[in-house]
């Protein structure tokens, strides 16, 4: 899936003024690509992530998914989209307390209208790609923090996404159970999906092949892994 | 989608979760529904029984009371030459009302009754061989009074069920004979046992003929006479051919008396349809208080699952964020909801439905009132308790449905 931001901004009330979260990012992400957005707390790195899952419209400027644009769809065609088409990875795993660990990750089945035995099947499917496949019946609650991120991304697989959403995905996990999700979240790369990714981790960002340093709600310099100094942007500058 | 399978089990989850908080939340779901069950309950035991009641009277019977006048109306009345109702009446409506299928004088006689040294508290009543017909009672065995019996005045006797069984037992009566005040009666016939209600708690007052012990008006004129009105009799039963004719029958029936009473008004002209109205009539009462506190429970009710509710959504904002997140769409979470204000009402109602025949079962013990338990009054009852829940369940829904996905995602 291919994504392209032109020109977007995104500001929020807050108290008596305006938060600016975004001042106007223009780029675009290729389909299949692995992409990590970095930067400090408040640069926008968030906000354009929700942005692009479609979790949010822009205060101005365009968003296009496939050629799509978007940010004027009405909601059922947004939640529709990200249904179908979107996976997202939250840092605090955010799975629902109340159903168990099979049931969290047929929640996105459900709203495809997938019926109750297929939805069953697909998601225990998920979670055994996960590694999980024996822990189907437990509550979030009875799961290391690692094993609810990996339920967190076996719901974000379930549906065959074209893209995963990252938000600090590992930001909660200490770093060998960081590194365990992050090969996962890889793996779909490998086999097409595009991959985007919110970190602080530098170690983290050096597996990807693409940085974009945000500071301030604007883009400061992006980076391929095949350009030199990787990542640590141009003359050197030390990435957030 | 709303009403969808899953929402159902997982509104039905969610109130299992919280099994007390649930409880206390349908408790005025449950209050209300039980109050529409019993006051309908209630409301068809007491209709159910005017109906029968008045079928026992007859839906085309009219009655014509004799009326003690007292004072200055029994002076003008003696003025008048009105002497009461008197069997002479009887013949009058007979020959001048049209649509008349039988006319049958009556008259209560203050009598002795005794057999074998058993005094008998039933009562006797004189009248014609046409009583039968007009008020269709039937013997069971034997016979009822006959034309000869009357025309002969006879000294025979047909006795109600209960009358019967106080001096008989199980014995046959048939043939024995009775005796009223100083006269000996054979008894030629027992009625059948009509299902009659005494009683204050008797919605319509019926006489109970299962007591009466029948002899003819003849008879009683010679053998059991009235010492303070001569040949003057206490009802006329009239039997009009269809029942939509009973209201002109009893206008003419009216303009005759009068005629021949010289206007003078010692008689009520009682239509027990007209009873039966009036038996609605209190009915009515009931069923507004009942209905009332029914209103204002599910009010109340409905007002406290919407609080709840309320705190529901706020408590689960992050669940929500999360299904808008994974592809939920408005309307979803509208459906889910709402659903589950629906489960949690509708559960109210059916333990509603319960109590509301436990209390009309209750009623029915303790204060002998009839009740009727009836499929249709459960059926409105549940409707309404799920009306209550899609009501009040609306507002919190749609603030669930409208939560922005990221400020529900990042809710603490």
């Amino acid at each position: 899936m291919q994504i392209r931001l032109e020109d977007v901004r995104k500001s929020y009330p807050m108290g008596e003024g305006v938060l600016r979260a975004l001042r106007g990012v223009t780029l675009s992400i290729e389909r299949g690509e692995y992409v990590v957005f970095m930067g400090p707390s408040g640069s926008g790195k968030s906000t354009l992530l929700h942005l692009a899952g479609c979790l949010d419209r822009p205060s101005s400027g365009a968003c296009w998914l496939d050629g799509e644009r978007v940010e004027d769809l009405p909601d059922a065609a947004l939640s529709g989209l990200r249904n179908r088409k979107i996976g997202f990875v939250f840092q605090s795993f955010h799975l629902i307390a109340q159903l168990d660990v099979v049931e969290n990750v047929e929640v996105p089945l459900y709203y495809a209208g997938v019926e109750p035995r297929k939805r069953r099947e697909l998601a225990a499917q998920a979670l055994d790609a996960v590694g999980l496949a024996t822990r189907l019946a437990h509550r979030p609650n009875q799961l290391s923090g690692g094993e609810r991120q990996r339920v967190a991304i076996a719901r974000a697989l379930v549906v065959r996404p074209e893209i995963i959403l990252a938000d600090e995905p590992t930001g909660n996990l200490d770093s060998r159970t960081g590194d365990e999700v992050m090969e996962l979240l890889e793996k779909q790369n490998a086999r097409g999906v595009t991959l985007v990714v919110v970190t602080h981790d530098p170690e983290k960002a050096r597996r990807a092949r693409r940085v974009v340093q945000m500071r301030d709600g604007l883009v400061a310099w992006e980076q391929h892994s095949d350009d030199e100094g990787f990542p640590h942007g141009p003359r050197g500058a030390a990435i957030q | 989608m709303p009403w969808s399978v899953d929402n159902v089990r997982i509104g039905i989850r969610n109130l299992l979760a919280h099994k007390l908080r649930s409880v206390l939340t349908m408790l005025g779901v449950i209050f209300g529904v039980a109050a529409v069950v019993s006051m309908l309950s209630i409301a068809g035991g007491a209709r159910r029984e005017a109906v029968e009641q008045i079928r026992l009277l007859g839906t085309n019977h009219v009655r014509v009371k004799h009326r003690e006048l007292v004072g200055e109306a029994r002076e003008q009345a003696d003025q008048r030459g009105s002497r009461g109702l008197r069997r002479q009446d009887a013949a009058i409506l007979t020959e001048g009302l049209p649509d008349v299928d039988g006319v049958a004088p009556v008259r209560f006689v203050d009598a002795t009754v005794l057999y074998g040294g058993q005094e008998s508290t039933g009562h006797v009543v004189a009248t014609d061989e046409d009583y039968a017909h007009v008020t269709g009672v039937r013997a069971r065995e034997g016979r009822f009074l006959s034309p000869l019996d009357v025309r002969g005045a006879k000294r025979v006797a047909v006795m109600g069920a209960d009358a019967k069984d106080e001096l008989f037992g199980f014995r046959n009566a048939i043939g024995r004979r009775i005796r009223i005040d100083d006269g000996w009666f054979t008894v030629v016939g027992v009625l059948e046992r009509r299902n009659v209600r005494e009683g204050k708690e008797a919605v319509v007052e019926v006489r109970n003929v299962n007591r009466d012990i029948f002899v003819p008006i003849s008879t009683a004129s010679i053998r059991l006479p009235d010492a303070r009105r001569e040949g003057a009799i206490d009802e006329i039963a009239i039997r009009v051919d269809g029942d939509d004719r009973v209201p002109r029958t009893a206008r003419i029936a009216g303009r005759l008396l009068a005629r021949a009473h010289r206007g003078v008004e010692d008689f009520d002209i009682v239509i027990p349809a007209e009873l039966l109205a009036r038996a609605r009539q209190t009915q009515r009462v009931f069923n507004i208080v009942m209905g009332s506190i029914a209103a204002i429970s599910l009010l109340v009710g409905g007002i406290g699952i919407m609080n709840v509710m309320l705190t529901s959504v706020t408590e689960r904002t992050r669940e929500i964020g999360i299904r808008r997140a994974v592809g939920a769409t408005q309307r979803a979470i509208l459906g889910q909801f709402l659903m589950e204000t629906v489960v949690v009402s509708a559960a109210g109602g059916l333990l509603g439905i319960g109590l509301g025949f436990a209390m009309a079962k209750g009623i029915n013990l303790f204060a002998g009132w009839a009740t009727v338990i009836s499929l249709p009054a459960a059926g409105l009852a549940f409707g309404i308790s799920a009306l209550v829940g899609v009501v009040f369940g609306v507002y919190p829904a749609r603030r669930a449905a409208r939560m922005d996905p990221i400020t529900a995602l990042r809710f603490e």
